[in-house]
């Protein structure tokens, strides 16, 4: 039995496989090909199965890609209407109305995905409660077919005010669609999220209509290949929520893809924490353009129930009802770029050298220097051995690419270079204090992960700064988010917004609401009811007259003063208080289902020999403003033995990443291989 | 193992243009912890979901340094009023003291805004201080919510703390509480507001300490220095790159809520070389309604428009101002003073920065739009409902102006906010006896042509589902038209209509409007002004607008000559000939 995941980033599709049977663990990297993403697939494939990977004999397929963002980022997705209820065709354009980059005058609102022309108008109204207010008149619904059969769409959303509460038109409506333009992907708004706030949940149905039929060939495409590929077995999308999806449910809600990728290492990063016995988690990836982080809580990411694609400090963006893993995200990476800024400032990012041409020192046309430069400069990185010896790193053209900085700054390229390092840091240490210090989380109880390449090169000095209590550098750092999807499980979320005020019946009715969940998930998975299910039971709650609700934890055997007390406890965790005598409302219910499946093992690593056997050279390594300079053993990484223990200043390499370790520091390996760094005290 | 400077210093420099980054980033990171301190221990969902709060952090000298802001319009009264405590207690400042002032005539807005300001010391030496502002539900006075729209006096209009000490050695003075709890209508909300805006502050102070152990108390002073310098030095870049020269801007301001007559104000920009003033000297006086607003938030005003000019993008502090004079004398309707009323001050101080945009557009139409719907025509509905009391507080967004190169932005907030957000239809119907019948761009009303036309305001309709309810807002621009810009149309005006059977009547500024069930209260908001001519106009943008229903073909005939059917076909020799006679 072997377990196959694949994820089709911007620039490369990685592979990682393991044998159940023999803890085999075969990987891949290819080139990501954009026309036809399964060729970059199946090139991860073939390149593993020439290291005795058999994809015959594959029982579990996940597959994680970019193609729903990109096709909403870059505008591909297909020609696509609304219809929605009488006198409210515009919410869909107005969207909220903020202007989050206040100074600037010229700020304009999110651009809607359907143009006027096509947000189509039909009588009938449902109240808050869900009452009928206006029956649906047909006959619209008939002009609306005309309509958006002359307009020759390919897809459209149905979307009517207080659907969550009441789907019946929704469902009338997108049922005539279907009869009438046989061909058109119609998504009913309740279809794919039961969640107020007209606004979003437009935004939701509109964006999950326009990559609806891109997503549906996608996958057709890449099951054909996998089957002419001779790969048996099930097949499963990585979802946002960081767990997985059959194809066919991927196909029918795209846009619980939106973040696949990341969520794949937050998946990994849960399963590291199993592993080290270890529930919160705080966790780094470092890429080439960006830095990720993430807080794991009670062995279980923290999801956010809306997203907003497109969104920064500068502009709305775009708003939609998926539940996310709750990920920061700065443009800090290893092809960040340094640059002098207006006020003749040295600033690092957000713009990056991407893979192509990459940064300076890898002689491919880059000429602006980047922080994978500036580290060779400092001596972190050996020029000859970096990617396993198949790049080899030019030293001259990093530092002419520094030489315009160092000017400008007084100093040499190599004090250019370690400023671009603090520097990139310093800002991947204010995203890391968001995540944890401003969101009431102590560092000094965490334990840091850190994966991507550039990761383990910064993750010593950013764990002493932040203070955690140690730092994990897992195996495949390179392929973290592919590795991640080997671990995570089926998963299916439903919210359902259903308004009341807490009070005696209140257990009695979550408990039904609950039920008839589980029973919607049981359904989901085929499973008998609540087979082989594992559920966590969540709803938002708040006190009346606040429009924010807190997530409290919903447990069917307890009553209501546990409830009541939960969410009061809840409350002050979040907000620092409570208030006792004020009236509570329940808002938002939220089933969170698992396939309660085997979790894959970490496989124990098999190096044998001695630490001394792993020493491959020295090198002379500026360590950063708490480490200084020095001379630095260099280890490989693939050659040091479980229970080997290193004494900082130290370089461990490995084929697509440095660890480094800093003076006054211990870096220790465990039987799963693990790195783990901390202070020597 | 040694260590060494990343960066050699060649001069004497407290700190290397590095360090002095990385400080300058953990400032930013300080206000933003502030920021989310303050919201997450507020109680009031002004604070909390409208962003009415700021937080920022001023130099020794009282000069703002870094600030996070959710709206506008606090980009300019932390320094003036932390520069009005330290004349008040000079060298009579301590360690664990916190002072408060919501004055709006030293400094502030309306008295509903509680500054509290807590200066930072290190090593016995005065480094900084903390300031956080937030509007606080109700500060007593005439009306619950302390901003009555019939307001004559601002004594009408809550308890005004002139700059006095809250804390002593960091312990609430229990004579001051006890002022407080006594004065306002809902003591506890109101002391749990001003707990979170202390957390804020004193989260501050703990991080200011953390960064001068870490760098030292010169390398701070001087970051602070040159980071004000710096900005200093792009402002004046950019004043010096617009032509010398006058420029003067008049405008209306549509009544006051005492009466509907126009009041005319007016400024003069001047610019010479790398200075810029903004001279407001001839201007109505003062009026005996609350659209008033004090010189502090005339200041803040112009300075949210000094900053959309000069670096709209990045942080704010006040070296960006420095190359910056207000001149306005004394009891005019924007330096209004004791005992004018204020509470509505953000109408006053909306079209004082409209009137610097005004007079700035032609000149740097990189940076500026033509007219907008300016007033964010705060409505309020309350009444009894089947839970009690409710009360729907709520700013309308509306139309933009066109710029030089693109269309108005259509129903987004005024100037005077930011990132704050309309309410939730499906929120709203849950929470308050109100059916909304429609919420769409205000066709009717339009938007100024233009060879770029403004963007669409919005109309907003309420029906009331309740026996008894009361209207009261304040709209601004119901009369005088958003401006257009170099040949463009001029926009739509704002305005209330409530519909009671078959007859409708209009609404400006409020006071007090009964309601009944099933009446229907429209609020309408204007579109934006146009930019260059209409007959410029690409005739495939008419076209598209009569497709999208914005305009119909009539419109597209007689307002741009462009001869399009009503499924947006152009017939270009028609189109010809119409713009022929247009010329």
């Amino acid at each position: 039995m072997i377990r196959i995941a694949t994820d089709a980033g911007g620039t490369f599709t990685d592979l990682v496989a393991f044998s159940e049977e023999t803890g085999a663990v075969f990987v891949g990297k290819a080139l990501t090909t954009p026309r036809d993403p399964s060729v970059g697939v199946l090139d991860t494939i073939r390149q593993a199965a020439e290291t005795g990977l058999d994809p015959t004999d594959a029982s579990f397929f996940v597959h994680g890609g970019t193609t729903v963002i990109n096709a909403i980022t870059e505008r591909k997705g297909v020609k696509a209407a609304l219809v929605t209820t009488r006198g409210f065709r515009d919410v869909l354009a107005i969207g909220r109305g903020n202007r989050p980059d206040l100074y600037n005058l010229h700020s304009l609102p999110s651009e809607p995905f359907v143009p006027r022309s096509l947000r189509l108008e039909v009588t009938e109204r449902i109240d808050a409660r869900g009452d009928v207010r206006t029956p649906l008149v047909m006959d619209d619904v008939d002009a609306v077919v005309e309509t958006l059969a002359e307009e020759g769409v390919a897809a459209v959303a149905v979307v009517f005010l207080h659907a969550y509460a009441n789907p019946e038109h929704e469902a009338a409506v997108a049922a005539r669609l279907r009869e009438r333009l046989p061909g058109v992907a119609v998504t009913a708004s309740h279809e794919i999220s039961r969640n107020w706030r007209e606004y979003e949940r437009s935004n939701t149905a509109v964006l999950s209509a326009y990559v609806q039929p891109i997503m549906a060939g996608y996958l057709a495409n890449l099951d054909r290949a996998l089957t002419a590929e001779g790969l048996p077995g099930q097949r499963y999308c990585m979802q946002s929520n960081g767990g997985l999806a059959k194809f066919a449910a991927a196909e029918a809600g795209p846009l619980a893809l939106v973040e696949s990728g990341p969520a794949g290492g937050v998946a990994g990063a849960v399963r590291i924490g199993q592993a080290l016995g270890e529930s919160d988690i705080l966790y780094l990836d470092v890429g080439g353009t960006t830095a990720k982080c993430s807080l794991i809580r009670d062995g279980q990411p923290v999801l956010k129930s809306e997203y907003k694609l497109e969104w920064t400090r500068l502009l709305p963006g775009y708003p939609v009802q998926v539940p996310v893993v709750d990920i920061v995200e700065i443009g800090a990476g290893g092809g960040s770029i340094a640059h002098v800024g207006p006020a003749g400032e040295l600033r690092v990012g957000p713009e990056s050298a991407g893979a192509d041409p990459g940064p300076a020192c890898y002689g491919r046309g880059g000429t602006r220097p980047t922080v994978t430069d500036a580290k060779l400069l400092t001596g972190a990185i050996d020029p000859d051995r970096f990617a396993g010896g198949r790049v080899r790193l030019d030293r001259r053209l990093a530092a002419k690419a520094f030489e315009p900085v160092a000017q400008h700054l007084g100093t040499s390229v190599v004090g250019a270079a370690e400023a671009a390092i603090r520097l990139a840091e310093a800002n991947m240490i204010n995203a890391l204090k968001l995540v944890t210090i401003q969101r009431g989380h102590d560092p000094r109880d965490l334990t840091m992960v850190v994966s991507g390449g550039g990761g383990p090169m910064h993750a010593a000095t950013l764990g002493r700064e932040l203070g955690v209590r140690r730092t994990v550098i897992p195996r495949h750092v390179g392929l973290f988010s592919a590795w991640g999807m080997l671990t995570a499980r089926p998963r299916f979320d439903l919210r359902q917004t259903s308004f009341s005020t807490l009070g005696p019946d209140t257990p009695e009715t979550a408990r039904a609401m609950f039920r008839r969940l589980e029973d919607e998930a049981a359904a989901y998975f085929d499973a008998g009811p609540g087979a082989g299910l594992v559920f966590d039971r969540l709803i938002e709650m708040r006190y009346v007259g606040q429009e924010h609700a807190v997530a409290t934890p919903f447990d069917p055997d307890a009553g209501l003063d546990a409830l009541r007390e939960a969410f009061h406890a809840r409350h002050e965790q979040t907000y620092t208080f409570r208030l006792p005598d004020t009236e509570v409302e329940l808002v938002t219910y939220h089933l969170g289902a698992e396939l309660d499946t085997p979790r894959v093992d970490l496989p124990v690593i098999e190096a044998v020999g001695t630490v001394e056997a792993a020493l491959i050279g020295d090198l002379e390594v500026y360590f950063g403003e708490s480490g200084g300079e020095g001379r630095a053993n260099v280890y490989d990484r693939e050659r040091l033995p479980p229970g080997a223990v290193l004494d900082g200043p130290v370089l461990i390499e490995e084929a697509t990443a440095t660890t480094m370790v800093l003076p006054g520091q211990r870096a220790s390996v465990d039987r799963f291989g693990l790195i783990a760094i901390e202070e020597v005290r | 193992m040694q260590t060494r400077p990343a960066v050699a210093a060649p001069r004497a420099e407290a700190a290397d243009p590095v360090t002095r980054e990385i400080i300058n980033g953990k400032l930013l990171a300080i206000v933003d912890e502030m920021a989310i301190v303050l919201a997450r221990a507020s109680m009031s969902p002004v604070v909390y979901e409208v962003l009415d709060f700021a937080c920022g952090i001023c130099d020794g000298r009282g000069d703002l340094i870094a600030q996070t802001n959710g709206i506008t319009i606090f980009t300019g009264t932390f320094s003036r009023q932390v520069h009005f405590i330290i004349e008040r207690f000079g060298a009579d400042m301590h360690p664990g003291d916190t002072f408060l002032t919501n004055d709006p005539f030293e400094g502030g807005t309306h008295a509903c805004d509680f500054a509290i300001i807590r200066p930072i010391f290190a090593g016995g030496r005065l480094i900084a201080y903390a300031i956080a502002v937030a509007h606080l539900l109700d500060v007593g006075g005439a009306v619950a919510g302390s901003i009555p729209p019939d307001a004559t006096s601002v004594f009408q209009e809550g308890l005004r703390l002139s700059g006095i000490r809250l804390t002593r050695d960091d312990k609430p003075i229990e004579d001051i509480v006890h002022i407080i709890l006594e004065n306002v209508r809902l003591p506890r909300l109101t002391m749990g507001d001003i707990n979170a805006e202390l957390a804020a502050v004193r989260i501050a102070e703990r991080r200011i300490h953390e960064t001068v152990t870490k760098y030292g108390f010169e390398a701070l002073d001087e970051t602070f220095r040159l980071l004000l310098a710096a900005s200093e030095a792009r402002a004046r870049a950019v004043i010096a790159g617009l032509p010398d020269g006058e420029y003067a801007a008049d405008d209306i301001v549509d009544g006051d809520g005492q009466s509907d007559d126009p009041i005319p104000v007016r400024v003069v920009v001047r610019i010479k070389g790398a200075e810029i003033e903004a001279d407001f000297t001839g201007c109505s006086p003062a009026r005996n309604a609350p659209i008033n607003c004090s010189r502090g938030a005339l200041t803040s005003a112009v300075k949210t428009v000094m900053k959309a000019l000069v670096a709209p993008q990045e942080p704010s502090n006040d070296g960006w101002f420095r190359p910056l004079t207000v001149t306005a004398p004394p009891g005019t309707i924007f330096t209004a003073e004791k005992p004018s009323p204020t509470g509505w001050y953000y109408e006053g101080a909306a079209q004082a920065s409209e009137l610097v945009w005004k007079a700035l557009a032609p000149l740097a139409p990189q940076r500026f739009t033509a007219g907008t719907y300016v007033s964010l025509c705060a409505t309020y509905i309350s009444g009894s409902g089947n839970d009690g009391l409710f009360v729907h507080i709520e700013p309308q967004n509306g139309g933009w102006g066109a710029t030089e190169d693109r269309d108005g932005a259509s129903g987004m907030i005024a100037i005077t906010d930011g990132d704050t957000y309309n309410y939730s239809i499906e929120l709203l119907e849950a929470k308050f006896p109100l059916l909304i019948r429609r919420y769409d761009y205000n066709i009717k009303g339009g938007a100024g042509a233009g060879r770029h036309r403004g963007g669409f305001g919005l109309i907003r309709e309420y029906e009331v589902e309740c026996d008894d309810a009361v209207l009261y807002g304040s709209f601004g621009h119901t009369q005088t038209q958003p401006w257009g810009v170099d040949g463009g149309e001029a926009g739509s005006t704002n305005g209330i209509e409530v519909v009671r059977g078959g007859s409708s009547t209009r609404l400006t500024r409020t006071p007090h409007f009964p309601l009944r069930r099933g009446d229907l209260v429209r609020i309408i908001t204007g579109g934006g002004g146009g930019w260059g001519r209409a007959s410029d106009r690409a005739p495939e943008d008419v076209a598209r607008d009569v497709r999208d229903g914005l305009i119909d073909s009539e419109a597209a005939r007689k307002a741009y000559g462009v001869a399009v059917d009503a499924a947006g076909r152009i017939d270009g020799a028609a189109t010809a000939r119409l713009r022929g006679e247009m010329r």
